[in-house]
């Protein structure tokens, strides 16, 4: 973990309790600022704030129907953003359409159908590298070493492999361009009990190898242990935000949220 | 007790699946008879091939021409009816290029009439003497304009009326595109008048006699040529689909359109795309069943619609291999049915095998919607 949380969030934090308030950084990769968004008229987000930065290993929790999905969805450009701003990289992407989004730096793996059940695991990987003009023979050999089991698979339909393997496969099919933020939707969702450790230890590799993950899970009590810093989002508005460890040692977050 | 076994399986299979267990026994009974028809000469080998002949040719141009309806179907989600007039309009366009040129751009006859394809009984196909054999170039230039015509028209309709309506149910653009079918059919009629007319000179197409047990069964070149043309482009459009990046593209689209987006795939150019490679498939395949036919007339394509989409349900609507397959099986069937059912009835025969078919197998022989 690294230790994305030696300035604002120590210096403003409230005594003996996770932070009611929401900060915003100067040096954000990704700032997400007074952002109503939903789909058509029916509006799910309310003025949500939320920063990743450089390398840092972000989660947001909250109870069903949070809108914590919609979250990920409206960075990429896959719902009505209503009010508010998203910003990259210093750049404006607020209204990016989504097949553009992916020049900019980003992965996003969606929690379902998030690979290409007819294609073949290497030809999905292809796919995720689709906006550059040769397949990057490097970045499958990346992948391949990272996932062993996708290059045993790799001639197989994607839609024919277990629930762990196709996970790995999404994550690979993002990570194809190297890109500076990987946000993950319920990664562990689906996956055998045995199955979702190594999944979440996969993901810290990711983030060790110097990428930005912002992940929404529903398994808040590992997901909170492990990632620098946490958001809780209730009814599509910012609940609570600090340190993971800060979240998850304040009583009511752990109350309300985490089970007690 | 093996006899008591399979007897009990066999009471098993009537109770749980009578369906299936009518079809066994309907398939079983036919190929008996078949046996028996051959072997009695009821039906002569020769005649038998011939009709295995007339039914490969027909499933090929079913197939070819249905291709384009599936891509359509899998990756812009909806069932296109104007397909079938894409079908005339390429013929057409393509039959125009080939009596220009085979009248001498305006020296055997009046060029508009050439145009016009002798519209009104001004100029006939066979004084011009068209065929693959006769007037090679003509045919050839007929293939590649019957594809660009097609292509163009799809992809003006595209532009004028699809587009805008892109994100609507798949109901309203099935009905959107019956009124674009009928809009080109009547605009066909007008221009070119509603006769059917002969294009080829059918007395000079070159023929072989293949043997065949009781006689010989004949093999002409339009044949051969319909044979080749459509052999080839599947071949070619296989490659594309499994070797090339448009190919993969198009199949990840089709695949998840929403997954395809984020992936950063252009979907608005691979629509594009999809329209070029169905409406150019179907207008060369309209063009060479009008060779391999020898006529030609308005409603030629909107008639064949209804078996080419009865293949692409068969083989899976959606693929293009289901389509392929579909097509052979519509069309042999189409043709060896005759052993058993008056002429009258063989289009009803390919319908009911698509029934029966879809019985045992809702979803079509290569099942859901990927173009893989």
């Amino acid at each position: 973990m690294s230790e994305a949380t030696d300035s604002g969030a120590d210096a403003e934090g409230t005594v003996g309790g996770a932070n009611r308030e929401t900060h915003t950084w100067q040096d954000s990769l990704l700032a997400v600022r007074n952002l109503d968004a939903g789909y058509g008229d029916l509006q799910i987000l309310t003025d949500v704030d939320l920063d990743v930065r450089d390398g840092e290993y972000v989660t947001i929790v909250g109870p069903n129907g949070a809108g914590k999905s919609t979250v990920m969805k409206s960075v990429f450009g896959l719902t009505n953003r209503m009010a508010g701003t998203i910003e990259f990289n210093g750049e404006d992407i607020t209204d990016t359409q989504p097949e553009e989004i992916i020049y900019e730096g980003l992965g996003y793996v969606p929690q379902n159908d998030n690979i290409f059940t007819t294609l073949s695991v290497q030809e999905n990987l292809e796919m995720g590298a689709y906006i550059l003009d040769e397949v990057p023979q490097d970045a499958i050999e990346d992948v391949y070493n990272r996932f062993p089991i996708l290059r045993e698979r790799q001639g197989q339909k994607a839609g024919t492999m277990s629930g762990g393997q196709r996970q790995m496969l999404a994550m690979g099919r993002a990570l194809m361009l190297d890109p500076d933020l990987l946000l993950l939707d319920e990664p562990s969702a689906g996956l055998a009990p045995d199955l979702v450790d190594d999944m979440f230890d996969r993901i810290d590799g990711i983030n060790d190898d110097g990428t930005a993950v912002l992940m929404v899970e529903q398994n808040a009590k590992e997901a909170l242990g492990r990632c620098d810093r946490g958001y809780v989002l209730v009814d599509g508005k910012n609940r609570y935000e600090d340190t993971g460890d800060a979240l998850l040692a304040d009583d009511q977050v752990r109350q309300d949220f985490l089970g007690g | 007790m093996g006899v008591s076994d399979t007897y009990n399986r066999g009471r098993e299979l009537f109770v749980e699946d009578p369906v299936r267990a009518v079809i066994v026994v309907v398939a079983v009974l036919l190929l008996l008879d078949f046996v028996r028809q051959l072997a009695v000469g009821a039906t002569e080998f020769s005649e038998f091939g011939v009709m295995l002949k007339d039914g490969l040719m027909r499933g090929l141009f079913f197939g070819l021409a249905g291709i384009g309806l599936s891509m359509t179907y899998s990756i812009l989600n909806f069932a296109n009816f104007s397909h079938g007039d894409l079908i005339t309009g390429g013929a057409f366009g393509g039959m125009i290029a080939t009596y220009v040129i085979a009248g001498g751009f305006g020296s055997e006859g009046d060029i508009g009439a050439l145009m016009l394809l002798g519209s009104g009984g001004s100029v006939f196909g066979s004084q011009l003497g068209i065929g693959v054999a006769t007037s090679p170039a003509a045919v050839v230039a007929g293939v590649v304009i019957a594809g660009a015509t097609a292509i163009a028209l799809a992809l003006v309709i595209d532009r004028l009326v699809y587009k805008p309506i892109r994100d609507r149910s798949g109901i309203t653009l099935l009905i959107t595109s019956i009124g674009v079918a009928f809009t080109l059919r009547y605009l066909i009629l007008f221009v070119f008048d509603g006769s059917r007319r002969g294009v080829t000179q059918s007395g000079a197409v070159p023929t072989v006699g293949i043997p065949a047990i009781d006689g010989t069964v004949s093999l002409n070149l339009h044949e051969v040529s319909l044979v080749v043309v459509s052999v080839g482009l599947m071949a070619g459009l296989h490659f594309l689909l499994q070797r090339t990046k448009l190919g993969k593209a198009m199949r990840a689209m089709s695949d998840n359109e929403d997954l395809a987006r984020i992936t950063g795939i252009p979907t608005e150019r691979i629509v594009t795309y999809t329209w070029i490679i169905g409406a150019g498939l179907a207008g060369v395949a309209g063009y060479m069943f009008v060779i391999w036919n020898g006529t030609l007339h308005w409603f030629q394509g909107w008639i064949l619609l209804l078996p080419i989409f009865a293949a692409v349900i068969l083989g899976g609507i959606g693929s293009i291999y289901g389509a392929i397959l579909g097509g052979l099986v519509i069309g042999l069937t189409m043709s060896i049915s005759i052993m058993w059912l008056p002429s009258g009835l063989t289009r009803a025969a390919a319908f009911f095998i698509m029934i029966v078919v879809l019985l045992v197998r809702p979803q079509g022989i290569f099942a859901g919607r990927a173009t893989a």
